[in-house]
């Protein structure tokens, strides 16, 4: 096993078109602090324009930044999807809806705090949901980024690590061949489960 | 034999104590999962687990090769023993 030395998000970083409001929506609304920004004159082989790239905080010290560029139009129209990425008719709505940004908070009372600041604003929560495991609110920011806070509602166990492993395990063996299916990889997960998880212990 | 297995985490334990409610059907253990097996179909009613749909479409951790999910809906999750091909057989 490879040391494992990293710490955190440093920074995801995004493009906007509406540095107003992304603003209004991380600062004023979400009480994220400005904490970093880099305002550059373009600069290199390509017609780089000049840009501001700024960051919020989003706790631990990991931030969320975004890259304003001066003179740049919007590279699609709107319509699903968000500024970074357009999608057609011929796209499911799961997919579209598949990516996003999920912050930690701590607690039920703060996941609450932060649906009464989204829901006095002009971006309300879409939807609350509770996983079981996780409770989480989610929205579409101003450049149509889906973001999501939420909180889990038990600690992780050990042995969903070793159900963790052990999926990735079968799913790559599933993959290396034609035709992957759900049933296939339950299959092979089973063949795991056997050959490993009796002789499981909880790391210490 | 028809065996599924199951994560024992606090949500999924109603779906193996349902399960075993049925005198065909035995539940063991490996390690950290459940193993629910039987000569014959294994069947359990959603409701009875009170488990909601997310951890219900979540909870089965691996199905043996010759057994098959025929049911997994709101209703029931149905595993049922499938005959495989004898060894050496062509597939």
């Amino acid at each position: 096993m490879l040391e494992h030395r990293v710490q955190g998000v440093d920074h995801a970083a995004f493009p906007t078109f509406d540095p107003a409001g992304t603003v209004r929506f991380y600062r004023d609304v979400l009480g994220f602090p400005v904490v970093h920004s880099i305002c550059a004159a373009g600069w290199g082989p390509e017609d780089h324009p000049d840009f501001v790239h700024f960051f919020f905080d989003i706790g631990r010290g990991d931030r969320i930044a975004f890259f304003y560029y001066f003179g740049l139009e919007p590279v699609h129209d709107a319509g699903r999807g968000d500024v970074y990425a357009r999608f057609g008719p011929d796209v499911p709505e799961f997919f579209v809806r598949s990516r996003h940004l999920a912050i930690h908070v701590q607690d039920e009372a703060d996941l609450l705090e932060y649906r009464r600041r989204l829901d006095d604003s002009a971006w309300p929560v879409e939807m609350q949901i509770r996983h079981e495991t996780i409770e989480s609110i989610y929205t579409h920011d101003p450049n149509g980024y889906m973001v999501e806070l939420t909180r889990a509602m038990r600690p992780v166990t050990p042995q969903e690590d070793l159900d963790a492993n052990l999926t990735i395990d079968a799913l790559l063996d599933v993959v290396a061949e034609p035709d992957p299916t759900f049933g296939k990889l339950l299959a092979r997960k089973a063949e795991l489960i056997v050959e490993r998880a009796a002789d499981w212990e909880p790391a210490r | 034999m028809t065996a599924l297995y199951v994560l024992d985490v606090p949500e999924n334990s109603p779906l193996a104590t349902v399960a075993a409610r049925d005198p065909e059907v035995r539940v063991d253990r490996i390690g950290p999962y459940f193993a629910i097996t039987a000569d014959g179909p294994i069947v359990v009613d959603r409701r009875a687990t009170g488990c909601r749909h997310a951890v219900w479409y979540s909870a089965v951790a691996g199905v043996a090769r010759d057994s098959r999910i025929v049911q997994h809906d709101k209703d029931a999750l149905r595993v049922e023993p499938v005959a495989l091909p004898p060894a050496g057989a062509p597939s």
